[in-house]
């Protein structure tokens, strides 16, 4: 009876064994491969603040920093922008020439060997799909007061501005179809950055996936297209709808997309594999060689959004370059990591705040208005609330250039800027002459920085015999109302582009949409409608240095300070360089090289 | 009964209903989707104004706004119609999918937290009710204390400091110096002594004791390089079991049940038997085979205390059982510390064990054991930061509630005809202390998925909590109403749920139909 039981004991002990073999790991305790990342290029893990949540960056909702952060390192173009702000060529994918000035023609080739990284070159039908869908040449859709769509149909939801391309009309190709020739109706001053920087979107992918045979036949679907006219819309083409639709919102994903085809590179890098809201890993393109070669074989990004645990990341080695916003707490904290070897770059950003007058009410008269201006602190507010984090920061002299541009140095000189460096109460209550106007000044009370110089700009100009009204508002209000004529004067901030010259009239332009302050020269009118026809860009910057010293003369208002960048990056890389536009620390993300 | 949790369902989805309103219109008015867009000096503003608005609905008013979300949101009461829409973010990813991603990152993060905080917490009551006004009493309660009112994201920036960074840097030369050695004994002497009773001479004696005992055994532990390569080995996990078989048998049974006590240790007998042969299965392991192992141990305990005999072979089987189960931890354990060595050396690791952030290391390639490590080390500081600071509810509730149980009149009862102490405390007091308990745990498993804001953030771990708050700092109604929803729903269905149990626990609930 005993000897039963236990022999039967024994038997399920043993069968138990077998079963729990069976269902051992195939790979049977092998040790990790743990020299993959190691070899010769080795590897780098860079921090980013948002997760990537699309392969097309040119879309609305894909338009976000990571998604283009990504795109530059996984394909490649005409041409990048250097931490100088320059256009600078990359022969070696191909070639652009502008034939001729009038009527603006340029014409890119893209050199033989190219590739995508599923074998298929790219050709004149990749370009071919970029101008469809960045031109916006076949909408003919207009939009109503409130902003909906009234009649007609938007195909490509393209994040970027139209109006270039939209001024050229479908392309000729030719070089065995190896190039496009674009032909502008009127010159067009920003024609270099508006085509082929990137060449991201396959034309052959969107094409089997939306039911064409080949890119071919997506081609010369869209050449017999005709042009889109919202004055007389038509029925919406349901196949090129399906295109849009696919290259609107087919590349969007968090995770590795199953097919591989969603996901091509043709840059120096290519996605192996993401891990949604986590990370994502980029390996060098075994077959690039059109462009800057990388040093290292892959780059891992994580998804820190927290400044501090950014830089706990980076002290504790899991990070090799990071980015954080920057702070007088985070430039102190990576400061303090310098012993370890961490490198620390701060410089100004593309992102300035700025005072604007309003030329009406109090501000009608130029005198109160250069009063206002002369009362202004700029070096004090400067000092506050930028020093902290850069203290090689310097007040801001030009309403059009930033510092990191060439035209910076010569216009802010001329501008008649200098009048305005330091705080004149006296020369201000001389031009005042006895009189006490109340000036109420609009700015986002939430934005800590704009509240200081609120501060700063009502303690001084009160000295000058201005009656200051705090017309601060919450963050969710205060945008609304710009222009809307409910104060006399704002402080906020504008982006420069960096490149590119389209958003000036949009600024400063009579009537213009992002004119605020009604703002209106007849010159710098007739200089700006000169300057978006430039193609030339140191005709460019001459205009540009005319048109800022008319708005420095007409008591415009004042730019105050550059906001700060930082990044950071630890003893195991080098080659990183700052930069002040979006593309941070990515730029020449080829010269990253590990220790 | 039915009729209650009808009409409780009812109630529910009319909460829900004018809170997810609630909830709308304030998000709604928390900022301006637009306002970047707005000082946006590009050329194409209208348009992407025009974008932007068409995404939203933002022409049309919040109030209807919210009408809009409910229809959409409405689909997901359809079964397998697939067509639940929640809506999508500003980056045109589906809030459904978000959700997905989001829960299992939260799960992930505060599932081991929470059941640990309940069974630390509720052991750590219980012993203080039993030792009431005691040096260990006054303790707990002042370390409770203190760490439930520390701020969350400090404690976590000092755990990665210290835990992480300090520890890391620690491990390059992994000697424990005297000071630190002193320090540390002293801590855990003052410990052992707050723990002991009796005599201040035996006190005394237990401080120095155990204070000696750190003291050696770091040094020895130090010198030995056993922090870079650790193991337990045959011996301390035979020690080890035999005081697992001991220490479970007296709660379990007592250790005058021989019978109880023999079926532990004959169990813990065979773990450590079985401890060589068991080696090169686990060198294969899977998850599907350790939880096969676990199950096959607690048979094997089952089994040696059903054969055991006796006149109480329930005692026997929980004795062994439990014993066979922790015995099994043991191995475990020593297995991962085998692992240690090589996850440490791993290329992508680089000799720096305990991360600051995330969920486990990008593209780390190992095999069961170290791809685990890397999991747990990832997990050790922010599940560590959520323990400290809900472990004081847990304690401070389960002592009072273990307090009363002791002064109740059943209690003197059980006392007074002979029951050991052992028994009045394991059967009679401690399963009713645990009634009042089952409410807290239960909406606590509730709040869970919720997820938490600030812990996540500091880890960086994008669970529900950094939804939530990334979508309100962006103005982005739809994660936020995506989140209201998920968490809303499983706190009114815990809530019910509390109240179910709570009556089945306690027949003097009833609940009223």
């Amino acid at each position: 009876m005993r000897f039963a039981r236990i022999s039967k004991a024994v038997g399920v002990a043993a069968v138990a064994a077998l079963a729990l073999s069976a269902c051992a790991s195939t790979t049977g305790g092998n040790s990790s491969t743990s020299s993959a990342g190691g070899q010769a290029g080795g590897s780098a893990t860079v921090v980013e603040v948002n997760g990537f949540s699309s392969f097309n960056t040119n879309t609305a909702n894909g338009n976000s920093d990571i998604n283009s952060k990504i795109d530059y390192a996984t394909h490649s173009g005409f041409n990048y922008i250097d931490n100088k702000l320059n256009v600078v060529k990359n022969e070696k994918f191909g070639k652009y020439e502008k034939i001729s000035d009038n009527p603006l023609t340029v014409k890119y080739t893209i050199n033989d060997g190219v590739k995508w990284s599923d074998g298929a070159p790219v050709t004149a039908n990749d370009l071919i799909l970029q101008w469809a869908t960045f031109s916006g040449f076949y909408n003919d859709s207009k939009l109503n007061d409130k902003g909906d769509i009234a009649s007609g149909t938007t195909y490509f939801q393209y994040a970027g501005d139209t109006s270039g391309l939209g001024l050229t009309e479908f392309p000729e190709i030719g070089d065995n179809g190896q190039s496009v020739t674009l032909k502008y109706s009127k010159p067009f001053a920003d024609w270099e950055i508006a085509f082929g920087s990137l060449v991201d979107i396959p034309s052959h992918v969107m094409a089997t996936k939306s039911g064409f045979k080949d890119a071919d036949a997506l081609t010369a679907f869209l050449k017999a297209l005709p042009k889109g006219n919202p004055e007389a819309p038509v029925t919406a083409s349901p196949e090129l709808q399906k295109v849009a639709d696919l290259w609107n919102a087919g590349f969007d994903t968090k995770t590795m997309p199953t097919d591989p085809a969603l996901a091509l590179s043709n840059g120096a890098f290519m996605v192996k594999s993401m891990d949604p809201e986590q990370s994502m890993t980029l390996v060098k393109n075994p077959d690039y060689n059109w462009g800057p070669a990388a040093s290292l074989d892959s780059i891992t990004v994580r998804y820190i959004s927290d400044p501090a645990a950014q830089i706990a990341a980076l002290k504790n080695g899991e990070a090799d370059i990071i980015a954080p916003q920057a702070s007088a707490d985070t430039v102190s904290q990576l400061k303090a990591l310098e012993s370890q070897g961490v490198t620390v770059e701060q410089d100004a950003q593309l992102a300035y705040d700025h005072l604007d007058l309003n030329f009406s009410g109090v501000f009608a008269d130029a005198n109160v208005r250069e009063a206002f201006m002369k009362a202004t602190p700029r070096q004090d507010i400067l000092d506050k609330i930028i020093k902290p984090l850069d203290d090689k920061a310097k007040v801001l002299d030009s309403q059009i250039f930033i510092p990191a541009q060439a035209g910076y140095e010569n216009s802010a000189k001329n501008n008649g800027s200098s009048a305005f460096d330091k705080v004149d109460i006296d020369g201000a209550k001389k031009l005042l002459n006895g009189a006490t106007p109340t000036v109420r000044i609009m700015y986002n009370k939430d934005n800590p920085n704009r509240a200081d110089a609120y501060t700063l700009i009502a303690a001084s100009a009160t000295k000058a015999g201005f009656n200051i009204v705090d017309g601060g508002l919450g963050k969710s209000d205060w945008s609304k109302a710009l222009g809307n004529g409910t104060y006399d004067a704002t402080i906020f901030g504008w982006t420069s582009p960096g490149v590119g010259v389209s958003s000036v009239p949009q600024l400063f332009k009579s009537g213009a949409e992002s004119n605020f302050s009604g703002f209106s020269n007849p010159d710098a009118d007739k200089l700006m409608e000169e300057l978006i026809v430039t193609t030339d860009k140191s005709k460019q910057d001459e205009i540009n240095t005319k048109i800022d010293k008319l708005i420095w003369d007409s008591k415009y208002g004042a730019p105050l300070f550059q906001s700060v960048g930082v990044d950071a990056y630890s003893d195991k890389i080098t080659g990183v360089k700052y930069m002040p536009n979006q593309t941070g620390v990515w730029w020449n993300f080829w010269e990253w090289s590990a220790k | 009964m039915v009729t209650y949790i009808v009409r409780r369902l009812v109630t529910a989805v009319l909460i829900l209903l004018g809170a997810s309103f609630l909830v709308y219109l304030l998000t709604a008015a928390s900022g301006d989707p637009l306002a970047e867009l707005r000082a946006n000096p590009s050329p194409n503003k209208t348009q992407l104004i025009q974008q932007r608005t068409e995404l939203l609905h933002l022409n049309v008013p919040a109030p209807l706004r919210y009408f809009i979300w409910l229809k959409g949101a409405a689909g997901c009461l359809i079964p397998f119609a697939n067509s639940c829409d929640l809506g999508t973010n500003l980056q045109g990813q589906p809030v459904t999918e978000q959700l997905g991603l989001a829960m299992v990152q939260t799960l992930s993060l505060v599932t081991v937290a929470t059941l640990l905080a309940i069974l630390i917490g509720v052991t750590l009551g219980i012993i203080t009710a039993l030792r009431q006004y005691s040096a260990l009493d006054y303790g707990v309660t002042f370390m409770a204390f203190l760490f439930f009112s520390l701020p969350i994201f400090w404690a976590a920036v000092l755990l990665k400091e210290y835990g992480a960074i300090g520890f890391n840097n620690f491990l390059r030369d992994a000697v424990v110096p005297i000071p630190v050695t002193i320090v540390l004994a002293l801590v855990f002497g003052l410990i052992a002594m707050a723990v002991s009773t009796g005599a201040w001479k035996r006190r005394w004696m237990v401080f120095g004791i155990t204070a000696a005992a750190t003291a050696i055994i770091l040094q020895l532990l130090s010198v030995t390089g056993w922090f870079t390569n650790p193991g337990l080995g045959i011996v301390v996990i035979a020690i080890t079991a035999v005081g697992v078989a001991f220490g479970i048998t007296t709660l379990s049974a007592g250790l005058k049940n021989k019978k109880a006590l023999y079926s532990a240790l004959i169990t813990a007998g065979i773990g450590v038997v079985l401890y060589f042969p068991i080696q090169p299965l686990l060198a294969a392991a899977t998850p599907l085979m350790i939880v096969l192992l676990a199950i096959a141990a607690i048979a094997v305990g089952i089994a040696v205390g059903y054969f055991m005999g006796g006149y109480d072979r329930g005692q026997n089987i929980r004795s062994a059982a439990l014993t066979a189960f922790l015995v099994g931890a043991l191995i475990m354990a020593d297995r991962f510390m085998q692992s240690w060595p090589e996850y440490f050396n791993n290329s992508k690791i680089r000799g720096r064990p305990i991360p600051t952030i995330g969920a486990s290391t990008p593209n780390f390639d190992g095999d069961f054991w170290t791809s685990s490590l890397d999991r747990m080390t990832h997990l050790l500081l922010p599940t560590i930061a959520l323990i400290l600071i809900s472990i004081a509810s847990y304690t401070r509730y389960s002592r009072g509630s273990m307090l009363e149980i002791m002064n109740m009149d059943f209690i003197r009862t059980a006392r007074a005809k002979g029951l050991s102490e052992r028994t009045v405390v394991m059967r009679h007091a401690f399963r009713n202390a645990l009634i009042p308990l089952a409410t807290i745990v239960a909406f606590d498993i509730g709040g869970l998925i919720g997820g938490a804001v600030i812990t996540e953030r500091v880890f960086s771990f994008s669970g529900m909590g950094s939804m939530f708050a990334q979508g309100l700092l962006s103005v982005d109604p739809n994660p936020v109403m995506g989140f209201f929803v998920v968490v809303g729903i499983t706190a009114l269905v815990f809530n019910l749920l509390a109240d179910l149990v709570y009556s089945a626990l306690d027949p003097r609930v009833k609940v009223k139909s």
